[in-house]
C-alpha cells in the first residue's frame, strides 16, 4: 500500500476511534446530566406540591395527571428522591407512553404521603439525540476538512522523497549518471540522498570498471587468435601433405574453440554486469519461428520431427540480443543432443516455454549442466557454456529455468513470472 | 619470380572481371593487417594501409577508395569519427566496419552512421572477402551483378545461376555458398568459414560440420548434373576448394 495512504489511513481510523470515544462520552455526559436536571426540577416540583400540602391545601384537590399521591403507614422512615422508568398513560397522545417517575415521602401533619411526579423521558431522550447527533455531525465534517487538508500537507512533505524514489527509478547503469538531488529542509532525507548519490557512484566506477576489464581480455585474447587463424588460413593454401593438414586441421579447430570460449565467457560477465537493461517487448512466437527456420536445414539433416504449439502475441521485456542469444541456445541445444531421426516439441504459452527433445539418457545430473563448462556430450567441439548462458540470463531477468531428463527426453522450461 | 607472375596473373585474372577494387584497411595490428593484406592481395585487390585516425585520415584526403575497412579501436581516436568524416565530406567510399568490439551498440551506431557493413573480430578472411565482394557489387551503379566462373554464371540480383545456358534449382543457401566458393575460389576455405558463413552464430558449438559436407555434396551434385566441371574439392579434412584448375 502506498505511503500517503497509510498515513491517511491511520489519521482517519484514530481520529474516528477517539470520535467514537469521546461521542460515547459525551453521550453519557449529557445523559447524566439532563437526568440529573431533570431529576432535580422533578424534586423541586414534589417539593412544591409537598408544601402546598402543608399550607393547608387538600391533597385531592391537587391531583392531575402528572402527579400521584400515595399513603403510607406513619410508622415508615421517609423515602428519598427516587427516579425510575415507567409505563404510564399520556393524554396528549393518547397512549401508553415511557415515563419517569420520581417519588418521595413525606410526614406532613401526622399523615405520610409519598408524593410522585411523572415525566415524559421522550424530551430527555430526544434532547440527548439530537445534542450528540449535531456534535457528531459537526466533528464528522471537521474529521473530513482536516482529514484533506492533512493528505495535502503531508503529499508536501514527502515530495522529495517521491523524487528520490523517481531518480531511482530510472537510474541505470548505461546512462552513466550518478544520482544527483536537491538539498531538502529535511534532514533524514538529505541523509538517505546523500548515501544514494555516493552509492550510485561507486556503483557506475565499478561497473565502468568491471565492464572495461572483461571487454580488455576478450579483445588482447581474440587478436592473436585472429592472427593464428589468419596464418593457418594462409598455411592451408600452401603446398601439403597429408600429414600437416591434419596438424593445421588440429589447431585450427583447437583456436575456433578458444574464440568460442571466449566469446561466450566475455558475455556471461557481461551478463553477470548487468550491461544487457532497456528491455524492449519481444514477441517471442516471432524469434522462435524465425530462429527455427535459419535452423531448418540442421533440422533436417538429422531427419528430426518438428511439433510447434506457440502462443502469438506474447511478449516478454528483454534485450533484443539477448532474447536472441537465449532462443537460439535453447534451440540448437535441442538439437545438438538429439538422435537421429528423432523429435523436438517447442510449447509457448502465457508465462511459460517449453521444449522438450529426443536424446540420450544423461549420465550428468540435469543441474549439473547449467554449470560452467559441464557438457554432456563428449564432443570436442562442445564448450559448455550454452546451458550456463541461458542460466545466466533467466537469473539477470528473474525467470525460472529448468533442464530434466526423464526417460531419454530432455526437458528445458523457462518460465518467465 | 613465380608470384610475381602469379600476381600478375591474377590481376589481370581480376581485371576481365571486376575493374580493379582499390581499399584503404584502417587497422592497428600489424599481424592482422599482414594477413588481410596477403589475402586481399592475392584477389587482386589494390590494398593501402593506415594504423592511425590520422593517417587514414591522410589518405582519404588523397584518394577516392572504393572501400574502407574500418577498424574502431585505433591508437588515437575511435574509428566512427572517420566514418562521420567520410560521410560528412560526401566521400564514395563503402565502408565496411571490422571492429572486435562486438557490442551491438557499436553496430548499430556504425550503421546508423552510414557503414555499408559490420564484420566483428574474429573474422575468417574468406568472409571478409565476401562482404567486400558483396559491398562492391552493390556500389556499383550499372555495374554487372554477374560472376561468371567458366561455364557456371550468378546472377546475384535475381538469384539465377546458369551452367551452360542451363537454370539450376539451387536453396538459398546452396546459392550462398555457391557465391561464397566462388568468390573466394583457389583458396582452401575451412568448414568453420562456411558454416559461419552460411549460418553466422547458430553454428557455434556444434560438434561437427557435417551439414557443410551435405550441402557441399548437394551443390556438386546439381553442377555436375547440368554438366559443369566438378570444380569443388575436399582438402585433407581442412575445408573446401574451388578450383579452377580441376578437370
Amino acid at each position: 500500500m502506498r505511503l500517503l495512504n497509510l498515513f491517511t489511513a491511520i489519521y482517519l481510523l484514530l481520529t474516528l476511534g477517539a470520535l467514537v470515544l469521546g461521542g460515547f462520552f459525551i453521550y453519557l455526559k449529557l445523559e447524566s446530566e439532563i437526568e440529573f436536571e431533570v431529576g432535580m426540577e422533578l424534586n423541586e416540583q414534589i417539593d412544591a406540591y409537598a408544601a402546598r400540602i402543608r399550607s393547608g391545601v387538600d391533597p385531592k384537590a391537587l391531583e392531575n395527571e402528572k402527579l400521584e399521591i400515595q399513603y403510607l403507614p406513619f410508622h415508615l422512615d421517609e423515602e428519598e428522591l427516587i427516579i425510575r422508568d415507567t409505563l404510564a398513560y399520556h393524554e396528549p397522545v393518547n397512549r401508553i407512553e415511557k415515563q419517569l417517575k420520581a417519588s418521595k415521602s413525606f410526614k406532613i401533619n401526622g399523615k405520610h404521603y409519598r408524593i410522585s411526579y411523572f415525566n415524559l423521558v421522550i424530551e430527555a431522550e430526544d434532547i440527548t439525540e439530537t445534542v450528540v447527533y449535531i456534535m457528531l455531525l459537526v466533528l464528522l465534517v471537521q474529521l473530513l476538512v482536516i482529514g484533506f487538508f492533512f493528505r495535502r500537507i503531508a503529499n508536501r512533505i514527502l515530495l522529495p522523497f517521491q523524487k528520490t524514489l523517481a531518480r531511482i527509478h530510472s537510474f541505470s547503469f548505461q546512462k552513466d549518471k550518478p544520482l544527483g538531488f536537491e538539498k531538502s529542509k529535511i534532514l533524514e532525507f538529505n541523509q538517505l540522498n546523500e548515501f544514494l548519490e555516493r552509492m550510485s557512484i561507486k556503483l557506475l566506477r565499478d561497473y565502468r570498471q568491471i565492464k572495461e576489464f572483461s571487454e580488455n581480455i576478450s579483445h588482447e585474447i581474440q587478436t592473436p587468435s585472429a592472427v593464428v587463424r589468419g596464418k593457418l588460413e594462409h598455411l592451408m593454401n600452401q603446398e601439403i601433405t597429408e600429414e600437416q593438414a591434419h596438424l593445421i586441421h588440429s589447431a585450427y579447430q583447437s583456436n575456433e574453440k578458444i574464440q568460442r570460449i571466449v566469446k561466450s565467457l566475455s558475455l556471461l560477465a557481461k551478463l553477470e554486469n548487468d550491461e544487457f537493461e532497456a528491455p524492449v517487448p519481444i514477441q517471442l512466437d516471432l524469434l522462435i519461428r524465425r530462429n527455427l527456420e535459419h535452423l531448418q536445414e540442421l533440422m533436417q539433416l538429422r531427419e528430426l520431427r518438428l511439433e510447434i504449439d506457440l502462443k502469438t502475441d506474447y511478449t516478454v521485456p528483454m534485450h533484443p540480443y539477448i532474447a536472441e542469444v537465449m532462443i537460439n541456445n535453447l534451440l540448437s541445444n535441442a538439437i545438438k543432443h538429439n538422435k537421429q531421426q528423432g523429435w523436438i516439441m517447442i510449447l509457448l504459452q502465457d508465462g511459460k516455454l517449453e521444449i522438450l527433445n529426443s536424446g540420450q539418457r544423461l549420465s550428468k545430473n540435469p543441474e549439473d549442466l547449467m554449470a560452467r563448462f559441464q557438457k554432456e556430450s563428449s564432443h570436442p567441439d562442445s564448450v559448455g557454456l550454452g546451458l550456463a548462458i541461458v542460466h545466466q540470463i533467466c537469473k539477470t531477468y528473474g525467470f525460472q529455468f529448468s533442464y530434466s531428463n526423464k526417460e531419454q527426453v530432455h526437458h528445458t522450461v523457462v518460465t518467465f513470472r | 619470380m613465380r608470384t610475381f607472375l602469379q600476381q600478375i596473373a591474377a590481376l589481370l585474372f581480376c581485371l576481365l572481371q571486376f575493374t580493379m577494387m582499390k581499399i584503404l584497411l584502417v587497422e592497428d595490428n600489424p599481424e592482422l593487417t599482414q594477413n588481410i593484406l596477403q589475402y586481399l592481395t592475392q584477389e587482386g585487390i589494390l590494398c593501402e594501409t593506415a594504423t592511425t585516425c590520422f593517417e587514414a585520415e591522410d589518405r582519404l584526403l588523397g584518394y577516392a577508395y572504393d572501400c574502407v575497412l574500418l577498424d574502431l579501436m585505433l591508437p588515437d581516436g575511435n574509428g566512427l569519427n572517420l566514418l562521420r568524416l567520410i560521410k560528412d565530406r560526401g566521400m564514395k567510399s563503402s565502408v565496411l566496419i571490422i571492429s572486435a568490439k562486438d557490442a551491438l551498440d557499436d553496430k548499430l551506431k556504425g550503421l546508423d552512421l552510414g557503414a555499408d557493413d559490420y564484420l566483428p573480430k574474429p573474422f575468417h578472411l574468406a568472409e571478409l572477402l565476401a562482404r567486400l565482394r558483396a559491398i562492391y557489387r552493390r556500389s556499383k551503379l550499372g555495374g554487372s551483378d554477374e560472376i561468371s566462373f567458366g561455364e557456371i554464371l550468378i546472377r546475384t540480383q535475381s538469384l539465377e545461376v546458369f551452367v551452360h545456358d542451363k537454370v539450376l534449382d539451387l536453396t538459398k543457401k546452396e546459392f550462398d555458398l555457391l557465391v561464397f566458393l566462388i568468390v573466394n575460389k583457389n583458396k582452401v576455405i575451412s568448414k568453420q568459414s562456411i558454416a559461419s558463413h552460411l549460418w553466422g552464430d547458430y553454428t557455434d558449438d556444434m560438434a561437427n560440420f557435417d551439414f557443410v559436407y551435405q550441402h557441399i555434396k548437394n551443390l556438386r551434385k546439381k553442377i555436375c548434373a547440368a554438366g559443369g566441371k566438378d570444380y569443388l574439392s575436399t582438402v585433407y579434412g581442412l575445408g573446401y576448394k574451388f578450383d579452377e584448375n580441376a578437370s
